[in-house]
């Protein structure tokens, strides 16, 4: 079990990652330059990834590789914030190595759906093949969805997995398979930590996980309605549910239109009114940073703060990412900066 | 030294004249704009002008050709400038963009091919044992060769492909490995293809590579050289287009900046009907000097109006202060600022702070120190904090002079009191410890039944009943606290019996059961009417009243005794200085004679740094816990005349 004081070193080295993270004016700094490899050599320039980048050729580096770079440098840091005072002796602390498994399963099945052959193997990333329980090469084998099954035997993600019924064409429905693996991840990773953590260290990092999932249910379902038009009971029986949790969205769900639903989430999420129904998405995401960013600064609590500072780092990550395409695709500079997440 | 008085203004016009009254706005230095409409307004067909800034893109461009052309960005006078619209500035982003991109382009393209030259002189340098032509190697007519590096975390992959390939690896290093891979010629491009998806950065060696190894290098350096002086060209050329534009460049963003800026005070202007709606604040000071800039519009009504006529609007706040006590407002801001029918406790700030560290940091030398120190930061660094620190030293020279304390030295001005003839100064603080503390508590009370008083004054000027009179700050609280303190200062210290019955029960009991009942008292006052709650829908029995205010009550009684002993802690300064000065006094006498003088420098240094600061934050604290939360409403809205502020926004 972990000790409250003791992990107070970990919070402090999290807060000192937590501040050399990129900052509004280093966002804005991006957004002036023209090509990947101006980006590039800006960002090794930084002291956030100036050890990351530093054998890179700015002039040759591939775009894809920089963004991959970018996720192992998240990647190594957590491995070795978990290292550092041993925190990964409790299971609660492999929750970004389960995350990224499920990443790789859900890629797979994607992979075996569409027929697109070798795209698991090109797209896993390499940094996380030795951290995993699951051997993500071996899975690669696998050329359809039964073979999967019997690759992941023994493995925690066979068992939501098996029952997903398996159509005439050999394909399984994804978004049912994400699902399933989602739930049981969130759902572990609540009871990993109500198993390790005294009860006031374990209720915060409940409560975080629960806001997490609660997040992603609330996105899920405005993209359904807006987007599919899918009825309030559809949206329902789409969502991750763990039990005691999501009860306050049901009103939301069974809202009628998309647009109900975007003044919902305005009252009550947000707490800001917004016309442009492309921006709520961006909207909550910035909530969302600010409430990690309040944990980081506020909490004592390890696992409490490590879980945000994960969670900051991809949106970091994507924002990097939105820099890059943006400017890729010569999209106006104020408007990618509209669409990222600084607050 | 109160709170500036405010007048609440409307303008109205056409729409056409709306970016020059705006101008004129910012012009003014005296307006702080409000949202024109409240939401009411906004069903009733009136709009916010809630239009997309189209200056925001503009100002990225020119920010973006700054940072290309290696342009500092300053605030540059923009008044001989002539584009407006965005159109304009970006025809001449375009136009300043398009000669740098040329050189940029040229320039680019020559660094590429030397990173790619490079990395192919690292490569060849790994195949120098074949000793044969590279022209033999990549030539071959069925098998497909490439060099170059692949990240190192890809090489475990390599082996779950069925493709027809084999890869050599040459030197593994953190991030990549270099090496070679074969493949079948006709499958090459499935093969290239998969390499590609690994982020295989293929080195492609150019054509003029031939021979072996050495030779290969000699041309490839060579060729270095020549891109070399291609980038350094270009480099000069872009210097010189940078030079060239630097002018306009700076001119142009300034301009941009502030028509951005006033562009976006449009999201608070309404519209309805080719009209725009805009309201805000004035200082009534200025109410002139606006009126005047106002004039010249065909078509603009401008309305001045009581501040307090639209409930949408808070009027905002400006503490006015003398010369002497401004800079104390920098901690009453801290605070937060008191609302627009407040108090204004400048002054009284800048008094009891003076007073208080004078008090706690009493000494002739070392004040005088603190004066000099105040001089150089109100100069270099703020002035603000300059002057509190001159206005502090000369307190503590003050107070220093009446405990006859000089750098330490406690017996310096004893001569000059026996001479003047006043026997009772200096006074020695550990003579005298039991008059330091009793004093200073004393001086606590009275500071305690000031801040009472302003509040009950306060409390009368808002019609508050509550807090002027039953509160425990106002009337009941004052003559409680003061009540008991007579009482227990005359019958403890000067023994005299001043607590009879009459008196308990007048001036101690029955202003209790004030503060007590303060909310029932007061709506009885202000409605005539009986009810226990302030809030009408909230239904309070009486055991509910009873329990709330009991502990409340405890709450009251605890503050007053806490918040008076808190003073002890400015005797207790007095103790602590003298004692740290003595500490200093002992460790020169345990010195040797030339070391004396260093001993008495750094001590003197350490206990003003130290102490000082020490000194300075507890005096904060005593105004804002002990004295600001008697009276202090810090809800007060700060003016914020509309105006544009330059921000450069780039390396």
């Amino acid at each position: 079990m972990l000790d409250g004081l003791s992990s107070n070193a970990t919070v402090a080295k999290i807060r000192a990652l937590h501040g050399k993270m990129l900052t509004k004016e280093n966002y804005k700094e991006m957004l002036t330059k023209r090509s990947v490899p101006e980006i590039a050599e800006y960002l090794a320039a930084t002291p956030r990834y100036r050890e990351t980048l530093k054998d890179i050729d700015p002039m040759t580096v591939h775009r894809g590789f920089l963004e991959t770079l970018l996720e192992k440098d998240n990647f190594d840091a957590y491995i070795r914030l978990c290292e550092f005072q041993q925190l990964n002796k409790d299971r609660f602390f492999d929750f970004l190595i389960e995350k990224n498994e499920i990443e790789c399963v859900l890629m797979l099945i994607n992979s075996i759906n569409t027929g697109v052959d070798r795209s698991y193997l090109n797209e896993l990333p390499g940094y996380i093949i030795k951290h995993t329980r699951l051997d993500l090469l071996e899975l690669s084998r696998a050329g359809d969805f039964n073979q999967l099954m019997k690759l992941l035997r023994g493995t925690p993600y066979h068992k939501p997995l098996v029952r997903v019924p398996l159509s005439d064409d050999g394909t399984v429905d994804y978004t049912e398979c994400e699902r399933r693996l989602r739930t049981q991840y969130y759902s572990n990773i609540i009871s990993e930590a109500e198993k390790a953590f005294p009860d006031s260290q374990s209720e915060e990092v409940v409560r975080m996980v629960k806001a997490d999932i609660d997040f992603r249910n609330m996105i899920n379902a405005y993209r359904m309605k807006a987007f599919f038009g899918f009825s309030g009971e559809q949206i329902k029986a789409h969502q991750i549910k763990i039990s005691n949790i999501g009860k306050k969205l049901d009103s939301y769900y069974s809202l009628e239109t998309a647009d109900q639903m975007l003044e919902w989430l305005c009252r009550n999420v947000i707490f800001t009114e917004v016309t442009d129904s492309a921006l709520i998405e961006v909207m909550m995401q910035r909530d969302k940073f600010r409430r990690l960013e309040h944990r980081i600064y506020r909490s004592f609590n390890a696992p409490v703060v490590l879980y945000a500072f994960v969670q900051l780092c991809d949106f970091e990550t994507s924002n990097i990412t939105h820099i890059i395409e943006g400017i890729r695709y010569g999209v106006d500079p104020s408007y990618i900066e509209n669409n990222i997440l600084i607050c | 030294m109160g709170i500036e008085k405010m007048e609440l203004v409307s303008l109205v016009g056409k729409m056409d004249e709306l970016d020059r009254c705006l101008d004129k706005c910012c012009e003014s230095g005296c307006f702080h704009i409000e949202p024109a409409f409240s939401s009411v307004a906004t069903a009733n067909g009136l709009t916010m002008l809630n239009e997309k800034n189209g200056y925001t893109a503009q100002l990225k461009a020119f920010e973006r050709l700054a940072s290309d052309l290696g342009i500092e960005l300053k605030e540059t006078d923009h008044s001989d400038y002539a584009p407006r619209t965005p159109e304009e500035f970006e025809q001449r982003a375009k136009h300043i963009g398009e000669s740098f991109e040329e050189q940029n382009d040229l320039k680019k393209e020559a660094m590429q091919k030397i990173s790619e030259m490079t990395g192919a002189i690292t490569q060849i340098n790994h195949l120098k044992g074949m000793n044969s032509d590279f022209k033999e190697i990549f030539s071959c007519k069925y098998v497909a060769s490439r060099i170059g590096r692949l990240p190192t975390d890809n090489l475990e992959k390599l082996e779950y492909y069925d493709e027809n390939f084999f890869f050599i690896p040459f030197e593994t290093q953190d991030l990549f490995c270099w090496g070679m891979y074969f493949c079948p010629e006709a499958e090459k491009a499935i093969i290239d293809d998969l390499f590609r998806s690994m982020y295989f950065e293929r080195i492609q060696l150019p054509d003029f590579v031939e021979g072996d190894s050495d030779e290969a290098v000699k041309r490839l350096t060579q060729e270095i050289a020549n891109q070399q002086t291609v980038v350094d060209n270009c480099q000069k050329d872009i210097d010189i287009i940078s030079q060239q534009a630097k002018e306009e460049i700076l001119k142009a963003y300034s301009k941009l900046i502030y028509l951005h800026g006033t562009f976006e005070l449009r999201k608070k202007v309404g519209f309805l009907s080719g009209k725009f709606y805009m309201k805000g604040f004035v200082p009534k000071k200025d109410k002139e000097k606006f009126s005047q800039l106002m004039q010249g519009f065909d078509s603009l009504t401008v309305t001045f109006m009581p501040p307090d006529t639209d409930a949408n609007c808070t009027p905002p706040t400006i503490l006015k202060n003398s010369r002497l006590t401004r800079p104390f407002r920098m901690l009453v801001e801290m605070y937060g600022l008191p609302n627009y029918d407040g108090f204004n406790p400048t002054a009284f700030v800048a008094v009891t702070y003076t007073l208080l560290f004078g008090i706690m940091f009493g000494d002739l030398g070392q004040g005088f120190l603190v004066v000099l120190l105040g001089l150089i930061v109100g100069k270099k660094i703020n002035k603000d904090a300059g002057s509190i620190m001159k206005r502090c030293g000369f307190s503590s020279m003050i107070f220093g002079t009446l405990y006859g304390s000089v750098f330490g030295y406690e017996e310096v001005l004893d001569p000059v009191f026996e001479k003047i003839g006043i026997d009772f100064l200096p006074l020695k603080a550990f003579k005298e410890t039991g008059f330091i503390l009793i004093t200073a508590v004393g001086i606590g009370v009275g500071l305690i039944i000031l801040s009472m008083m302003i509040n009950i004054y306060i409390g009368f000027k808002q019609k508050n009943y509550e807090k002027a009179i039953f509160g425990c700050n106002g009337i009941a609280g004052l003559v409680f606290y003061s009540s008991l303190a007579v009482g227990l200062v005359g019958t403890m210290m000067f023994d005299m019996k001043i607590m009879s019955t009459p008196f308990i029960i007048f001036l101690i009991v029955i202003p209790l059961v004030c503060i007590f009942c303060r909310v029932p008292f007061s709506i009885a006052l202000k409605y005539k009417k009986f009810r226990l709650s302030a809030d009408e829908e909230e239904k309070m029995t009486i055991g509910g009243f009873i329990v709330e205010n009991f502990f409340e009550m405890f709450e009251f009684l605890l503050s007053y005794i806490s918040n008076t002993m808190s003073f002890l802690r400015v005797g207790g300064f007095v103790l602590s200085h003298a004692g740290m000065m003595l500490v200093v006094m002992t460790l020169m006498d345990m010195v040797s004679a030339t070391a004396q003088p260093f001993v008495l420098v750094i001590g003197n240094a350490f206990v003003m740094a130290m102490e000082g600061m020490i000194v300075a934050i507890q005096i904060i604290r005593l105004e804002f816990y002990e004295i600001f939360s008697r009276f202090n409403e810090s809800d007060g809205v700060p003016f914020e005349p509309v105006g544009v502020n330059f921000f450069a926004q780039t390396e």
